[in-house]
């Protein structure tokens, strides 16, 4: 056994983050998270036992912090390898075909499901941030002070994983598939110092609140785009539809103007440069949501799971 | 005898084979089975000294469930945090099946050379 065996816990897991440094903090949050599942269940098996004696014993039931990060990273390897996506048009493919490819990508689909549910998800993300925080500060001289604010901050953390597995799901950016190990039991107000202290608290608010305006701006520039977009790109089927004579009465097609264009011009040449400009904005859209879901799943990263915290 | 040597054996060795017992002793169980449960049924069953380290076993699980060979479900639980319990499905099942097929038929062929039954 190496000189620097854990002793407790606490040593245990600070070894354990040590020998996974560098991998993905949310490869790390889970490990931990199993570690100490483990442990604590382990301490408490053996009541008769003092947490030293119970963690000497470990390196050869759970395996020592490096054996266990090394399994993680097998692991993580081989089904990163076998789940990846893979990505259409390949990079040496044409400016066309990469610029057009992005329809056949499955992220840039989910990304645009996303921007559209971030409204919502936004709307009741700082709805719950605004409402609980106040609530709290309101109930901090009564006696539910204290468990209500412990309740919120429990709630946050389902919410930060919940949004965590949305998000991996959308953009495959690894994200945790465990919460926060919530420690050993303590007081409650020994916990409510600990979330005070625990940067993830703040940061996951933070993100809650942030949705908000973010929800706003992916809903608007989605809506916006696939509006204006669709809309120019159905104009030479309508104009082509009057030509065939299918809405004769032009009770629909006559109210269709843009700018100075009207749609009763039946001009094909300009319903087609209009047309071509609509799936222009659409295919735009695309390659945006695409890199903004990426984008947002680092912002989520850096919030949610805050990497060493 | 250099102990790394077999030790690397044995990892290689596992590479598979965690896989495929975490699968048994999940069909054999009757109820479900939480990690820590899990870990400490195959301890037992190798009179305390596992094969394999029980900190490897969470991120199998977790690969199995991912592909659809086990569900969970998490429970709330007095002493701690919630526990997730892993169940086998009928698509683990039917790889488990297969796979002990797979595991005999190997197991007999290299026993066969080992104790020279071969000739």
């Amino acid at each position: 056994m190496s000189a620097n065996a854990p002793r407790s816990i606490d040593e245990y897991l600070k070894q354990l983050r040590a020998a996974l440094e560098g991998q993905d903090p949310a490869l790390i949050q889970d490990a931990l998270y199993d570690a100490e599942e483990y442990l604590r269940a382990e301490v408490a098996a053996h009541p008769d036992k003092s947490e030293t004696d119970v963690l000497e014993l470990i390196a050869s039931t759970y395996g020592a912090p490096e054996e266990v990060a090394a399994a993680y990273r097998d692991t993580e390897a081989k089904v990163k390898a076998a789940l990846k996506t893979p990505v259409p048009a390949a990079a040496d493919a044409s400016g066309w075909k990469r610029f057009f490819g992005v329809y056949l990508d499955p992220r840039a689909y989910t990304s645009i499901f996303y921007m559209l549910l971030a409204l919502a998800t936004g709307i009741l993300y700082f709805t719950i941030v605004v409402t609980g925080l106040s609530l709290s500060l309101g109930f901090a001289i009564l006696i539910i002070g204290i468990p209500f604010f412990l309740v919120f901050i429990g709630i946050t953390r389902v919410i930060a994983l919940g949004e965590g597995r949305l998000i991996e799901a959308v953009t495959g950016e690894r994200m945790p598939r465990r919460p926060v190990h919530p420690g050993p039991p303590a007081g409650w107000l020994t916990r409510i110092g600990e979330m005070l202290r625990d940067v993830r608290t703040w940061t996951t608010l933070l993100y809650m609140l942030l949705m908000l305006p973010l929800g706003i701006v992916y809903f608007t520039v989605t809506v916006t785009g696939l509006a204006v977009g669709l809309a120019f790109t159905s104009l030479p089927f309508l104009v082509l539809a009057r030509w065939l004579g299918w809405d004769s009465n032009a009770t629909f097609s006559d109210d269709v103007h843009i700018g100075g264009w009207a749609l009763s011009d039946h001009s094909m040449v300009s319903a087609l440069i209009l047309g071509a400009i609509g799936v222009l904005i659409v295919t735009l859209l695309m390659h945006a949501a695409r890199a903004i879901g990426r984008g947002h799943a680092h912002l989520a990263k850096a919030l949610l799971v805050v990497p060493g915290a | 005898m250099d102990d790394s040597q077999a030790r690397k054996f044995q990892k290689d060795l596992n590479a598979g084979l965690v896989a495929l017992v975490l699968l048994a002793v999940l069909d054999r169980s009757p109820e479900d089975l939480y990690g820590y449960e899990i870990a400490k049924r195959l301890q037992k069953a190798n009179e305390g000294e596992a094969l394999f380290k029980e900190g490897t076993i969470y991120p199998v699980l977790r690969t199995l469930a991912a592909g659809g060979l086990l569900t969970s479900r998490v429970v709330p639980s007095y002493s701690g945090p919630p526990r997730r319990y892993y169940r086998i499905t009928d698509e683990g099942r039917s790889l488990l099946s297969q796979w002990s097929g797979i595991w005999r038929q190997t197991r007999g062929f290299v026993d066969r050379f080992i104790e020279g039954t071969d000739s």
